[in-house]
Formats: structure tokens, C-alpha cells, sequence
């Protein structure tokens, strides 16, 4: 790694003001030090945010669950009352890498991870993502990469946490410039679509303060993945769903996937679909045709298709279970 | 998209130094907070010394390792694994892949499990840190003695990283089933291949019997 | 002068000797080797897959803060032949030191056309991977009996074409050394498969004389076969620890693995087999070719390099035509790798067995019975057929019912092993407690425990009473581990010294049989100064060839393509088992390593940019606990064969055994490892636009 200074700052805006320096902001440091490890990343400084008061709390009232920034995967996954409202939640949480990994990473981190495209980690690859003329993995090794290639970087979220929010219709408070930003997962995201260098919306002052999630009554939540090895390997497709359930019947349906688009790809007129029906196999597959409609996947990884459709076909059947 | 410019949180108080003490410390009481942004403040603040950079160069950096204290000088980018094995002569850990992926390097970080090689030494301050080194001052705990007879090792390279995990899961979970003793160990990599082993030693150490024994054949052979 | 009859503790499982200090870290490898004054080194590489290096500029990287010394790893313009590959080297006061100054390296070069596809490489006007021959070269068929009337007498005809990538060893522990010079010695602590071996290049390599240089590797963190050599890494660490006049310590790190120390080469097979109507086999044809990487098996700086493969491997064939080939391409090198060039014929042949027994209509295990000519292996298939219960799950090619079908496989393999030299020395002391001394290595395969419990059988001491010393070229050479030999050579010599120690102690007490009882007794007569003897290596007591078979049970999910390997059953024979438990432990190694190459390993190559795309444990992937099925093993005691290698045969048939199952599960065939879901998706026809086959691409004449 290249040198770098390192500071722990008492406030939110201490820690955005450190920050601008040529700084990047050090929670659990999973992805920040293996960026670093590889030169793709060489700040000045580290800006431990991991002493920022309350930002390692998780919180319930009547309506919502807030979960500090710092919170770490493990104890979001193991947390009952998370584990109890917001299942899908603990599972994606259950999913990220390895106990250490999740003793270490924080969901702040988790969120804001950058690629994990094997061409943008490659630090003798000057790609597309890092200001590069050309995008290696779109007539390359595509495995691991986006369905939905309508964008320029083709690089796929991989935060399993994002997936699972974006299906709770969760809120990430970011604190930006003089206030917080209260943004949907899909706002949070947003840029990577647009903008082939960015990973995600956040600027590189941007702090992730916390996640508020909202709990309704009757509201079920699910999430899985499929991957190469049975633990401790990225999704090939991971999806995520919620939705209030009676009976077979459902509304306010969320399904999103993760791992086929640089945001979690979410189709709001395949939830429309599903709104107030009752569940089969024909609707789901019904839903899943309107998600996967705009895929244009590349060569060799059109095996993800049959995946997501699995997956949203499985993720609707054990919502009404 | 919602602003939100209490600049809320959870409503814990902070301990120590905030943002209002300084205000007051300032005399500034008269003076509105939106007066006075928030970056202004922040950069007083550094100022001040109240947070103060360290490094790039080596600077005093103090672990509690094993339940000694140990005083080291060096730099921030100096990971903790790099620190026990070079600096604080505890070789246990070993580094295998640098990157977070095969184990090798596990340490406790206050009782967890966590990869040395990508964590700052800097940053493991205030934790309690064990390593392998720290756990059989007393000969060997009933989880190594396990590892010992049902040979849940081979080259033994990652060894070491197994038996801290496998500690941990013994101190949270002293009737572990095969799966959770899996789990366990889902963070590690062994290309020997001991893994069987080192599952049954697990459930050894937790008092579960197992059908451990080889089976061998003698010629002639049959099958009981 | 065979092994005894009655055995006390050859045979007994028993702990390894060096499980305590592993267990609680006190072992130290070559990466714990950290003397005082030790500066760190790394290796500046080329980041291009082919160039011209027509200058390197080192003077800005000396002179960086903490840097003693800097070296080029040749000198004068040459060629960098793949990416990775060596050009400079640095040592400094400490890691963060040698990183920077890595960094400030320049490197005038002008990048030349480069390949690293096989099937690419093969075309006529494929940029030259090698400077002054062509990258493929095609010999003639090598032709037993009559394979075209062969076929035409057959039956049934089955053809297919078969490939596995590139495997990478990915010891954890790095390969590197930590070399000191004192004076006119040097002593190099290695992490080796052979210490001579090391010796003998640095003393080579610096033209010393071979009675200078020692060399130590008390702990070594896994070789598979990549650690036979003293290695370009072992010469730049020499070179640095002389030019700074420090001890140095050079250990790749993890992404250095991935380039250039060492591969199974990739294999590509077409193949047809045909057979009678009774299922005998009657005709083999078999085109493949492989790529060793750039040198295209010219042998390697560690040996084992080129891409052949030993088909129809264990089968009897009346009438057999292979021809096969060699591959340049811009990448690292291959080098021997557990069991080399055998998995890859087992995949092909066993794969095709399979398939010609589905069109026969005859069951696997039945079909092989007919065709494999070694009695072990029948009495295994029998053995193991029974414990896996093949009869009651056998079910024909994709008749499993629902969306997550369940398939069984097996496959057979053979190995040599055996052992053929090596010395040792035993210490008896006056207080009845040995020593044996053994110039080998304990690559984790038991060594240590191994010579302990020979020592103990023969002189009759508790094998706790018994130290071991190995892994020091001050000690008699027993040969370098590989091959799977170590235990074989080992064995017999420290039998011999066994032999030699007990009768020096008899003519010295005047005790006829010292051994047992009287053990004390004789050995109080030695005197102050211990008893040594020497033994040599002895016919008689070790031999060659093992059979070996294995089936496997997977779940394969066909919406996702995930296959959930369930089990495998081995059946094994190794001749005199010396230790069970250690002998079990080995068995687990080879079967899991088997289970990486049927399921996830895979170096990646990027054709656009020549990189190595996965040079990591997160995109390279081993098994890890989380994939393990359960494991049987059923180890074949035969006392009177003596002692035979175990480490190699293990890892041979496990892939076949996995494909084969998840082709009987799926009903048709994912021919190309690793099986991963994307492979599963295609054969199953639920993929469109996918890359064509490399099958579909002609082999140039």
C-alpha cells in the first residue's frame, strides 16, 4: 500500500471535513485496504469513521428499524429482532463473505464496496471504470458480469446488503455536503449506471450515516443466491423479495436482483404485476419475464437467465409459505 | 430524496468532546449554529488537535496482544498481521493470500474471529488481541489436543487460523453440530485437504463422539 | 529382510510428531525464518504477457529510502515471455521499503503480438510465443494394433471431446526462501520438496562448491509438486542477500502463485472408443494437445513439464492410436503437479468409458470389470460398489425424477510410487532414547511420523522415545518428495539403519538381543558417546504400483446449474500401511484437491490483455469446508507388497468419478472441467449465444 496518514475523528463532519484531503473514509477496511493492496487506490489518508458516536447501533420503534453505518455484517445477521422482522435482511447479512469477513465489514462499507469486475481489480488493467478507453469485459471474460448491459461499465452490484434493502424499501442517510440525504437504494446506486468510473452515487465526501428500514405489519421478507462454491464465493444471481402477505395473496411486492446490473435491478412493473394477486408459478414466471426482458446479456453469461428466473421463482414461493 | 438538516442519529450522546462543547468553549454561545457551519467547526477542530493525523512515518502504536501490552513503532499502512509476525515476534499467523480470502492469518479481535492481513495494525488498538500463541500457555486446550489425535492437519500452514476460529466457536457455542462447525471454519482454506478432520476434532472437543477410526483392510480383504 | 509379521506399531495409527507444535504455531516455516538484520524482498515483474525488455533502470529503486540492494534478474536486453515474469529484484529494511522501491523500477520495452489461448495459439499466424519455433508442433500418431479395423468390428462407437483447465498448485504457503551468507557459506532456509536439490542449484547457480551451502526446511507449507527446484526466486534471493551483504528473505505472495511457479497444463482430447457387443473394448483413438505455458514442455527449471498424457491410461485396448501434442503460450510455465498428466487422462478416458457403456446399455462399474485388467482394482470395485451401494442407486443417464437430480459416477486410477534410494542415520543414546536423522522433507504427508514409527518397529521403543530430524542437507540425502516416494524411500533406510544400530548394540553390550527387555541394559554399555549407524535404501521392502478406485453421488439443481457433491467413497491400496492416520489424512488431500478440478479450479486467462484474471483465492477457487461431501475411505492393508506411495494415485480419479456422476445424473455430458453452473446450464440447452466449443475449432494438421 502506499503510505498514508491515518486520523479518528469525534463528528460526522469532522470526519467529511478529513476526508477531503484526498481521503477515503475506514470502517471495516475489507475493501478499502484490498483496493489498496492492489494500488487502485492511494489516499493520503484514512479517515476512521469507526468512533463516530452511534454509528454502531441498531435501533427499533413502532415503525421502523435504523441501523448505524458502522453495525457490522455479523451482528446484523445474527441480531433476533432483525432476524425476526426483516429476514430477508439477516439472510443476505448471513451471506457476505466469512465470519471474519462479517466480524470486520460494516454496512456502511458493505454498501459503498467498489467492483469486484476481475479487469477493474487487475492492476495492470487500465479499464473503462479507472478512466481507461476500453471496457475489457464486454468482449471478454464476462462470467461474472451484468445481464443488463445497456450502461457503459458492465461491472454488477454485488452488495448483498443492497439487494435485501432495496427489496425492504429502505432509506440510506448520507451525509452530503451540509445536510443528509435520505436515499433510495436505487438513488444510491443510481451513478454507477450512468457513469462508467463510479461504483455507486456517493461522492467522495459523501458519508453513510445509517440505513432506516421501514416494518410494516404483514410484511415478509426473503432473500438467496446461487454461487459457484456452497460458501464464501460472490452470487452469481442473488435475489431479494418482500412483500405483505395474506394467505397466498400479496401486495406491495418488491423483487430485485443483484448481480446482473451495476445497481440492484429492480422492475417496478413486474411488482405492479404481482400487486394483490395470489402467488403461482405461472404469475411468477410472468414477473420474471418483465424483469428479464431488457437483459442483454453478454457471451458467456447468459447461464444467468435461467438463474433469475429460479430465483424469482423460488424467492414468491417461500414469501407464501 | 429527504434533507434531513438536524444532522440526526440515533440519540446516543457522545462521549467526550462535541460539537456543542466547542461551541461554548469558543464563546460562541451567542452566536447561531447555522452561523457558524458545520465545515468551519470541523476544520477548528482538527486544528485544535483534538484529531490529530498520524503518519505517514512511524509513529507509537500500542496492542494488547495475548493480554500483554505491546509497544511498537510503525507505520499506519502496516497491517496487524505484518506487526505480530515481524514486530512482535508471533509468527502463528501466517499469510497465505493477503486478501482477506483464505484464513490463514485469523486472529481474535476481542473474542472474534477476523483476518490480521487486512486489518491496520493502528486500527487494532483498544481491542483485545489473541493470537494462536496466546491460547495453550497451559498446554494444549482440548481443541488442539483433538487436531493432535485425529490429525486435523497436514502441511499445517493453515492450521493455526483453524484452531482460533474453531476456539472462538468452542467459547460461544460448546455443542456445535457438524454445521455449525462448518460454518466456522467457512472462512478458511486448506489445500492439504484435512478438512474431515478438523470437523471431527471440533465435535471431539465438544464431547461429541464420532466413528473416527481409519478403516483398514487386511488382505484378504472383507467387509464387516 | 521383509517387514515383521507381528507389528506393534507399523500400521497403528498414530499422531504425527509434529501436530503439537503446528497445532499451537510454535512450527516455523521458512516465512517465520526472521533473523535479525533480515531485509525483505520482492520481485519486480513484467506487465507484459510478451516484449522485448530492451533496458531495466534500477538506479531511482536503489537509491529509495531503505533499499540495500537491487539486481536484474538477467542481464543484457532479453525477452519477458509471459505476464509475470521475472525482471528485477529488491531488498530493503522492510516490506513497506521494497514496495515503494518496486515501484520506482523502469523498464524500456517494446510489447510484442502475444497469445494465451490454446486454441488460438494453434492457428496458422498465431503470434510466436516461442523466438525460434513455431508454438505447436504436431508428432505422428503413435499406433498399437489396428485401430481402423478395430472400429469397424465394433458395436458401439462412442466419441467426445474433452477438456480441463489450467490447475494452479496454490500451496499456501508461498515458494520462497530466507538465505544468509557467512563467509564462504551460505544457508538458505527454503520452503522446498527437496533440500539436495536446492543445495545443489545455489551452489550451481554461484558457482560454490557444494559443501558450502546448507540448506533448511524444518516446516514446509505444501508443495504438489512446485518446490522441486532451487526456482528463479531462490536466485534472486542469493543474489540480493550477497550484493547487501544481509540475510534476505524472498516469498512471493499470493498473486505471484498464480503466474509463474508452476501448473497442470490444460488438455484438450478427442476421443472415440469402441467396443463389442459384450462391452470389451476393441479400439481407442485420441488427438489432444495441452499447453505448458510459453516453453511448451522444454523442460522447466523444476522439472515435469510438458502436456502429454498417458491415455488409455488403466484400460486394456487391443488397438490404441494417440497422437497429442504441445502448446506455447504466453503464460507461466507448467511444472509437475500431483500426479502429473494422470488426471487428465483419467478425465478423458473415464468420461468416455461412461458414455460408451450408456450406449451399450451396461452398467459403469460391470462395463470396467470388463476392460481393467488389474486384479486390485477389481477386488476394490467389488469392495467399494457394496459400501457405496452402486447396485440400489444406479439409475440409467437423467431418469432421476424432479428439478434436482441425483447421479453416481466411479473411476479407477494407477500409480507408481515405490522408492529406490535414500540413506538414513540412527542415534542411539546411552539412555535408551533414538534419534533418527533423515535428509528428506515433510511436505505435510507424515515424513516425520513416518521414520518415528519404522524406528520404533525395529528397534521395539515406544515411538515417543524416538526423535526425528529431517529437513536439512547436513543430514544423509533420502532423495527430494516427489513422485510419491518419500515414504518408500524412507522406510527401507531407516529399516537398514535400524538393522545396522541393532547390531552395533549387540556387539558393543555383548547383548545378544538387545531389543526389548534388555533394552536399557545394552544401551548403558554404549558408553558416554552415542551409537550411530547408517542405513541405505534395501530391496524388498517397498515396490511400485497401486490401483485405486473411487465413486462419487452428486445432486445437480438444473434450474441453476449447482452441483452439491454428496459423496465420495475411495477405495485404496498402498501396499504396507505404515500409518493409518496420516495414510486416511493424505487420501482427504488428493480426493479434495480431485474435487477443486472437477468443480471450481480454473486459472483464467484474458485474451485481450494477456493477464492472468484470477490471481487470487477469491476468483481462483479452492473446495473449501463448505463443499465437503462425506468421505469414505476404505485402505487396502497388504503388509507383503511393502511399502508404496499413497500421495499421487488419491487425487486421479476423483474428477472422473464427479463428471461421470453428474453426467448419469443429468443424462448428458458437461465435458469440460470445471463443471461449474454456467457449464451445467449449456449442456442442459438453457443458454443461448455461447461461445462456441473449442471442440468445434479443427486441430491444423
Amino acid at each position: 500500500m502506499k503510505a498514508f496518514a491515518y486520523v479518528t475523528p469525534q463528528s460526522p463532519e469532522s470526519a467529511v471535513e478529513l476526508v477531503r484531503d484526498d481521503g477515503r473514509f475506514y470502517a471495516g477496511g475489507v475493501d478499502l485496504l484490498g483496493e489498496m493492496k492492489e494500488f487502485l487506490a492511494t489516499p493520503r489518508t484514512l479517515v476512521n469513521v469507526k468512533a463516530l458516536p452511534g454509528s454502531g447501533e441498531i435501533g427499533f420503534d413502532a415503525a421502523q428499524c435504523t441501523v448505524g453505518a458502522n453495525v457490522t455484517v455479523a451482528d446484523l445477521a445474527a441480531h433476533p429482532r432483525i432476524i425476526g422482522a426483516l429476514p430477508g435482511l439477516a439472510l443476505a447479512a448471513a451471506e457476505v463473505g466469512s465470519p471474519q469477513i462479517r466480524n470486520m465489514a460494516t454496512v456502511g462499507g458493505n454498501l459503498a464496496q467498489h467492483s469486484r469486475c476481475w479487469y477493474y481489480r487487475h492492476r495492470d488493467v487500465h479499464c473503462r471504470k479507472k478512466g481507461g478507453a476500453k471496457c475489457f469485459a464486454r468482449t471478454g471474460e464476462a462470467k461474472y458480469h451484468s445481464l443488463f448491459t445497456g450502461c457503459m461499465c458492465v461491472s454488477p452490484a454485488v452488495s448483498n446488503l443492497a439487494v435485501a434493502l432495496a427489496a425492504l424499501d429502505a432509506r440510506v442517510c448520507v451525509l452530503r455536503g451540509r445536510g443528509v440525504d435520505k436515499l433510495t437504494v436505487e438513488e444510491l446506486y443510481a451513478s454507477a449506471w450512468t457513469n462508467p468510473l463510479a461504483h455507486n452515487s456517493l461522492g467522495p465526501a459523501d458519508l453513510i450515516l445509517r440505513v432506516e428500514i421501514p416494518i410494516p405489519a404483514g410484511g415478509r421478507s426473503t432473500y438467496m443466491q446461487v454461487s459457484e462454491k456452497s460458501d464464501f464465493d460472490w452470487a452469481l444471481v442473488s435475489c431479494a423479495a418482500s412483500a405483505l402477505v395474506s394467505g397466498r395473496s400479496v401486495s406491495r411486492v418488491r423483487i430485485v436482483l443483484g448481480a446482473v446490473a451495476p445497481v440492484p435491478w429492480q422492475v417496478a412493473e413486474a411488482n405492479q404485476l404481482l400487486e394483490g394477486r395470489t402467488l403461482d408459478d405461472g404469475l411468477a414466471g410472468k414477473a420474471a419475464d418483465r424483469i428479464l426482458r431488457d437483459a442483454t446479456p453478454l457471451e458467456g453469461n447468459g447461464y444467468k437467465l435461467p438463474i433469475a428466473r429460479a430465483l424469482i421463482r423460488r424467492s414468491l414461493q417461500k414469501l407464501v409459505a | 430524496m429527504k434533507k434531513d438538516p438536524s444532522n440526526g442519529g440515533p440519540k446516543n450522546p457522545s462521549s467526550g468532546f462535541t460539537r456543542r462543547d466547542f461551541l461554548i468553549g469558543l464563546g460562541t454561545t451567542a452566536v447561531s449554529a447555522a452561523a457558524l457551519s458545520a465545515r468551519a467547526v470541523a476544520a477548528d477542530l482538527a486544528r485544535s488537535g483534538a484529531e490529530e493525523p498520524q503518519g505517514p512515518g512511524p509513529v507509537p502504536v500500542t496492542l494488547r496482544v495475548n493480554g500483554e501490552r505491546r509497544a511498537l513503532v510503525l507505520e499506519p499502512r502496516v497491517t496487524l498481521l505484518e506487526a505480530l509476525r515481524t514486530q512482535a515476534g508471533l509468527t502463528g499467523a501466517k499469510e497465505a493470500c493477503g486478501r482477506a480470502t483464505c484464513g490463514a492469518c485469523t486472529v481474535l479481535l476481542d473474542g472474534k474471529p477476523a483476518y490480521a492481513c487486512t486489518t491496520l495494525a493502528i486500527d487494532a488498538q483498544h481491542r483485545e488481541i489473541t493470537t494462536v500463541e496466546g491460547l495453550s500457555r497451559n498446554g494444549l486446550t482440548p481443541l488442539q489436543k483433538a487436531m493432535v489425535e485425529l490429525d486435523g492437519l497436514q502441511c499445517g500452514y493453515c492450521t493455526p487460523g483453524f484452531v482460533m476460529s474453531l476456539t472462538a466457536l468452542s467459547e460461544t457455542n460448546p455443542s456445535p453440530t457438524e454445521a455449525d462447525v462448518r460454518k466456522a471454519c467457512s472462512g478458511h482454506l486448506c489445500r492439504c485437504g484435512s478438512y474431515p478432520n478438523v470437523f471431527a476434532a471440533a465435535l471431539r472437543a465438544a464431547g461429541k463422539t464420532g466413528d473416527d477410526a481409519v478403516t483398514v483392510l487386511q488382505s484378504p480383504d472383507a467387509l464387516a | 529382510m521383509p517387514w515383521p509379521k507381528e507389528r506393534k506399531y507399523l500400521g497403528k495409527p498414530m499422531p504425527r510428531v509434529d501436530a503439537p507444535d503446528k497445532v499451537t504455531g510454535a512450527a516455523k516455516y521458512t516465512t517465520d525464518v526472521l533473523p535479525a538484520g533480515m531485509l525483505f524482498a520482492g520481485i519486480f515483474r513484467s506487465s507484459w504477457p510478451a516484449a522485448k525488455i530492451n533496458s531495466i533502470d534500477l538506479a531511482a529503486a536503489r537509491a529509495a529510502p531503505g533499499i540495500r540492494a537491487a539486481v536484474v534478474a538477467r542481464e543484457g536486453p532479453r525477452r519477458a515471455r509471459y505476464y509475470g515474469e521475472e525482471l528485477a529484484a529488491v531488498a530493503g529494511v522492510s516490506r513497506q521499503a521494497v514496495e515503494d522501491a518496486l515501484r520506482l523500477i523502469k523498464v524500456d520495452a517494446t510489447p510484442l503480438p502475444f497469445v494465451v489461448d490454446e486454441m488460438d495459439a494453434i492457428q496458422a499466424g498465431a503470434p510466436q510465443v516461442i523466438e525460434d519455433g513455431p508454438n505447436f508442433t504436431r508428432p505422428a500418431a503413435r499406433e498399437t494394433g489396428n485401430v481402423s479395423e478395430g472400429f469397424s468390428r465394433s458395436a458401439s462407437v462412442a466419441s467426445g471431446a474433452y477438456s480441463a483447465a489450467v490447475e494452479l498448485h496454490h500451496c499456501l504457503e508461498p515458494h520462497g526462501n530466507m538465505i544468509a551468507w557467512e563467509g564462504d557459506q551460505v544457508n538458505a532456509w527454503a520452503s522446498t520438496q527437496g533440500v539436495f536439490s536446492v543445495r545443489d542449484g545455489l551452489a550451481e547457480s554461484f558457482g560454490i562448491p557444494q559443501n558450502k551451502v546448507r540448506v533448511i526446511c524444518d516446516h514446509m507449507g505444501g508443495g504438489f509438486g512446485s518446490k522441486l527446484g532451487f526456482g528463479v526466486e531462490g536466485a534472486l534471493c542469493a543474489r540480493l542477500a550477497k550484493a547487501a551483504g544481509a540475510p534476505v528473505q524472498l516469498m512471493l505472495t499470493r498473486f505471484e502463485e498464480s503466474l509463474c511457479v508452476g501448473n497442470r497444463p490444460s488438455t484438450f482430447q478427442k476421443i472415440r472408443l469402441g467396443a463389442d457387443k459384450d462391452g470389451r473394448l476393441l479400439a481407442f483413438d485420441m488427438d489432444a494437445l495441452g499447453s505448458p505455458g510459453f516453453a511448451a514442455g522444454v523442460s522447466t527449471a523444476a522439472g515435469g513439464g510438458g502436456a502429454d498424457i498417458p491415455s488409455p491410461f488403466i484400460y486394456k485396448v487391443p488397438s490404441a492410436r494417440v497422437r497429442q501434442a504441445n502448446v506455447a503460450v504466453n503464460a507461466g510455465s507448467a511444472r509437475a503437479m500431483r500426479a502429473p498428466g494422470h488426471p487428465q487422462a483419467s478425465f478423458g478416458m473415464e468420461s468416455i468409458m461412461d458414455d460408451l457403456a450408456a450406449k451399450l446399455g451396461i452398467d459403469p462399474v460391470e462395463f470396467r470389470l470388463r476392460n481393467d485388467p488389474m486384479e486390485i482394482r477389481q477386488r476394490e470395485y467389488g469392495i467399494g460398489a457394496e459400501k457405496f451401494g452402486w447396485k440400489e442407486k444406479y439409475r440409467k443417464p437423467g431418469s432421476s425424477p424432479g428439478p434436482v437430480k441425483t447421479g453416481i459416477g466411479c473411476a479407477g486410477a494407477t500409480w507408481g510410487g515405490g522408492g529406490g534410494r535414500g540413506q538414513a542415520e540412527v542415534q542411539v543414546n546411552p539412555d535408551g532414547t533414538v534419534e533418527v536423522r533423515c535428509g528428506t522433507q515433510d511436505l505435510g504427508t507424515g515424513s516425520r511420523t513416518v521414520a518415528r514409527l519404522v524406528a520404533a518397529e525395529m528397534l521395539q521403543v515406544e515411538p515417543s522415545g524416538v526423535a526425528v530430524r529431517i529437513g536439512d542437507s547436513l543430514l544423509p540425502p533420502n532423495g527430494s518428495s516427489g513422485g510419491s516416494t518419500t515414504t518408500a524411500n524412507i522406510g527401507p533406510a531407516v529399516f537398514n539403519a535400524c538393522e545396522n544400530a541393532v547390531a552395533e548394540l549387540a556387539r558393543l553390550s555383548g547383548i545378544a538381543e538387545p531389543r526389548g527387555g534388555r533394552w536399557l541394559e545394552a544401551c548403558r554399555k554404549i558408553g558416554v558417546n552415542p551409537l550411530t549407524a547408517s542405513g541405505r535404501w534395501q530391496p524388498g521392502l517397498s515396490s511400485q504400483g497401486v490401483g485405486g478406485v473411487q465413486f462419487a453421488e452428486v445432486d445437480v439443481d438444473t434450474e441453476t446449474g449447482f452441483v452439491k457433491l454428496r459423496r465420495i467413497l475411495c477405495v485404496q491400496d498402498c501396499g504396507l500401511i505404515v500409518n493409518p492416520l496420516t495414510c486416511r489424512s493424505q487420501v482427504y488431500g488428493g480426493i479434495i484437491m480431485g474435487i477443486g478440478y472437477a468443480l471450481y479450479e480454473q486459472r483464467v486467462m484474458d485474451r485481450t490483455s494477456g493477464v492472468v484474471l484470477n490471481p487470487n483465492f477469491e476468483t481462483y477457487k479452492l473446495p473449501g469446508p463448505a463443499d465437503m461431501p462425506d468421505i469414505d475411505v476404505i485402505l487396502l492393508d497388504m503388509p507383503e507388497r511393502g511399502i508404496i506411495g499413497i500421495g499421487e494415485p488419491v487425487t486421479i480419479p476423483t474428477a472422473s468419478a464427479i463428471a461421470n456422476a453428474v453426467a448419469n445424473a443429468l443424462g448428458v455430458r458437461v465435458s469440460d472441467l470445471p463443471i461449474t453452473p454456467d457449464r451445467v446450464l449449456a449442456a442442459l440447452g438453457l443458454v443461448s449465444g455461447l461461445r462456441p466449443s473449442w471442440a468445434e475449432r479443427p486441430i491444423p494438421a
